[in-house]
């Protein structure tokens, strides 16, 4: 176990940039999620780390060790995949071993490590089968099950979960998160699923264009978004913007007048504000601005509601209850404590605090 | 009423079916059987017509002429020898190209230059290559020996072996391979651990073609070799064709005798060479 540290690393495929200059610490024992939308390069550094890619610049270090010229074999790292790769002509017994067996373990020490690892992950009874044999589920925990019975310093996961039906989904991350805690050993994982990240990490990395957008614990980085893209990814829903200016401590644009939440007078400011903070009201006196209703969805504890503000969509959640007909006018409040702001060019947080 | 309409359809179907595979049965079979039957035939009953399939007084004189008056013993243990040989090295020079040509990262280019010239050798009608062949081989005085036949041959099914296993080992998820070097396995051990055995139902389909066209072969044979000690089976069943008469009840038995092997090994590895032809037409 020991702390993973990545300096300045780049990687050019050709002329593309995969990964541009990224700088991160993940502290012995944490966890930390990549995230970002497919093609952002997260995968890539996974496979930098792991040594199955080579480093065009930059240096990793885990421990005390620079990792750039070692193999793969030498860097003790343990990768879970996003396709398991399951040695498809080995028992599940003899691929949870296949690590142990390749570094010359005695066979009774290594059975015992097996077995053990086999019972952390619930797998023994199943010792016997081929991968071919077992449910998504269980072939996600072989998986894991041959990472965790070496004890690496490193757990590398590349979108472990997102072979899974969305209910096994939620069973796995806690089990995950159990497993964790229990081994307390350093873990980069990679999602492009928002909530997992928000509920397995202890540091998120948001990326984008193999760029670090924000690192943050989840927390900060749903309460104070450092950037637009980052505003937009995180959270469930994507949080609404709106372009416009701040002139003299309110803030304006077409149609909507919010009192007593800008600083000063600038131009170019986009207003962020999540769904959940938004809300329909009973007269137009109250509300911030208004547009005409374009949908109402269910979705079990609240429903959705989508407005046309201009040219934008704006979400809205709702109570369930809620009895609107598309088309209709819909006066809409913003909850004045909860909104975010951003300049408008640069996609930057503003703060004033 | 339309249910008898469609049971003597489908009637219809099942035996234009049966009568298309019967006809393909018999039509691969029955020169088989017919040179079975004649290996046992007294010479009255060869020539007799009409063709009598099962003779009267089965005698077993051809093989016994075959295996005493002709050296057929021994061309069949060249036969062996040469097929055996020229099968283990093409396998392992073969499989080790077409895995490095399946994964190492050459220039895009390089790769497909490699791989057009590596085919290009087969392209060659072999015929061409007997010449110079003979003219090195005498240098070396390598003619009349196995190991001429070996060369040559291997030389030959090199190119398809090295194209065949880099299908199958491209086929296989490079994960699998890349999931044993961070497992701590070198990269030889994810070869022999991982690659290997699972590509192992085409290698073996693919040895076998070999170990056939080795088998089989007759030109080169014939060109580079002109001993007992160096003959195989195809020439010893062409030297009974002589100027004084064909005799056909040795030509069949010497038949009978070339395609058992053959046609136990068929046998034995059936199961790999369908799963090995179809291999990776279904990721799963």
């Amino acid at each position: 176990m020991s702390a993973l540290r990545l300096r300045a690393i780049r990687k050019n495929f050709g002329s593309t940039v995969a990964v541009d200059d990224v700088t991160l610490d993940v502290p012995d024992r944490k966890f930390l999620v990549l995230l970002g939308p497919s093609g952002c390069g997260k995968t890539t550094i996974m496979r930098l780390i792991a040594g199955l890619e080579k480093l065009t610049a930059g240096e990793i270090w885990i421990g005390d060790k620079c990792m750039n010229r070692e193999l793969p074999r030498d860097r003790d790292v343990a990768m879970v995949f996003q396709s398991y790769a399951l040695y498809p002509h080995m028992s599940v017994y003899e691929n949870i071993e296949y690590p142990l067996r390749v570094r010359k373990m005695p066979f009774e020490q290594r059975r015992a490590a097996a077995l053990d690892a086999a019972r952390k992950v619930e797998l023994e009874a199943l010792l016997d089968r081929l991968p071919r044999e077992l449910s998504g589920g269980q072939r996600q925990r072989v998986a894991l099950a041959r990472a965790i019975v070496r004890r690496p310093q490193v757990f590398l996961m590349d979108e472990p979960l997102s072979n899974l039906d969305a209910r096994l989904r939620v069973k796995m991350r806690s089990e995950l998160k159990h497993l964790h805690h229990m081994l307390g050993i350093t873990t980069v994982y990679v999602t492009h699923d928002q909530s997992e990240a928000l509920t397995l990490a202890d540091q998120i990395a948001v990326m984008s264009h193999g760029r670090v957008m924000q690192l943050a614990d989840p927390k900060t980085l749903y309460d104070r978004p450092a950037n637009v893209f980052v505003a937009g990814f995180v959270g469930s829903l994507s949080m609404n913007f709106i372009t416009g200016e701040f002139l003299d401590g309110s803030f304006r644009a077409a149609g909507i007048n919010v009192p007593g939440i800008g600083i000063g007078t600038r131009k170019g400011v986009k207003l962020g504000i999540r769904p959940n903070h938004l809300g329909i009201v009973a007269s137009r006196s109250e509300a911030h601005f208004s547009g005409e209703l374009y949908s109402v969805e269910v979705t079990g504890e609240a429903a959705i509601a989508t407005v046309r503000f201009g040219k934008e969509l704006v979400s809205v959640i709702v109570a369930r209850d809620y009895t609107g007909s598309i088309g209709q006018d819909v006066p809409l409040r913003i909850t004045e404590d909860q909104v975010h702001f951003f300049d408008d060019e640069t996609g930057e947080r503003l703060s004033f605090t | 009423m339309t249910s008898i309409k469609l049971y003597l359809r489908n009637l219809l179907h099942q035996g234009a079916v049966g009568l298309s595979i019967a006809t393909a049965v018999l039509y691969t079979a029955l020169p088989l059987l017919w040179m079975l039957s004649t290996s046992f035939k007294r010479r009255i009953d060869i020539v007799s017509s009409p063709v009598v399939w099962f003779p009267s007084s089965p005698t077993l004189q051809s093989y016994w002429l075959l295996f005493v008056e002709h050296p057929f013993l021994q061309y069949l243990l060249n036969s062996f020898l040469v097929a055996a040989s020229v099968t283990f090295l093409s396998m392992v020079f073969g499989t080790l190209a077409g895995y490095a040509l399946a994964r190492t990262a050459f220039p895009r280019g390089v790769k497909r230059g490699l791989g057009f010239w590596i085919l290009s050798q087969r392209m060659v009608p072999p015929v061409v290559l007997i010449i110079p062949l003979y003219l090195m081989f005498g240098h070396v005085n390598l003619l009349n020996t196995r190991t001429a036949l070996v060369i040559g041959y291997t030389e030959f099914n090199l190119p398809f072996v090295v194209w065949m296993t880099r299908s199958y080992f491209s086929d296989l998820p490079r994960e699998l391979e890349e999931s044993a070097l961070v497992d701590g396995d070198s990269k030889w051990g994810a070869f022999c651990r991982i690659a290997l055995p699972l590509a192992k139902p085409g290698l073996i389909a693919t040895a076998m073609f070999c170990f056939l066209l080795a088998w089989n072969e007759l030109l080169f044979a014939l060109i580079f070799t002109d001993t007992i000690q160096s003959n195989t089976l195809p020439i010893g069943i062409a030297s009974l064709i002589t100027q004084l008469e064909v005799d056909w009840s040795q030509i069949c038995a010497a038949g009978s005798v070339a395609s058992l092997p053959i046609i136990v090994l068929a046998f034995i590895v059936q199961k790999h060479i369908v799963r090995g032809l179809t291999f990776g037409a279904v990721k799963g």
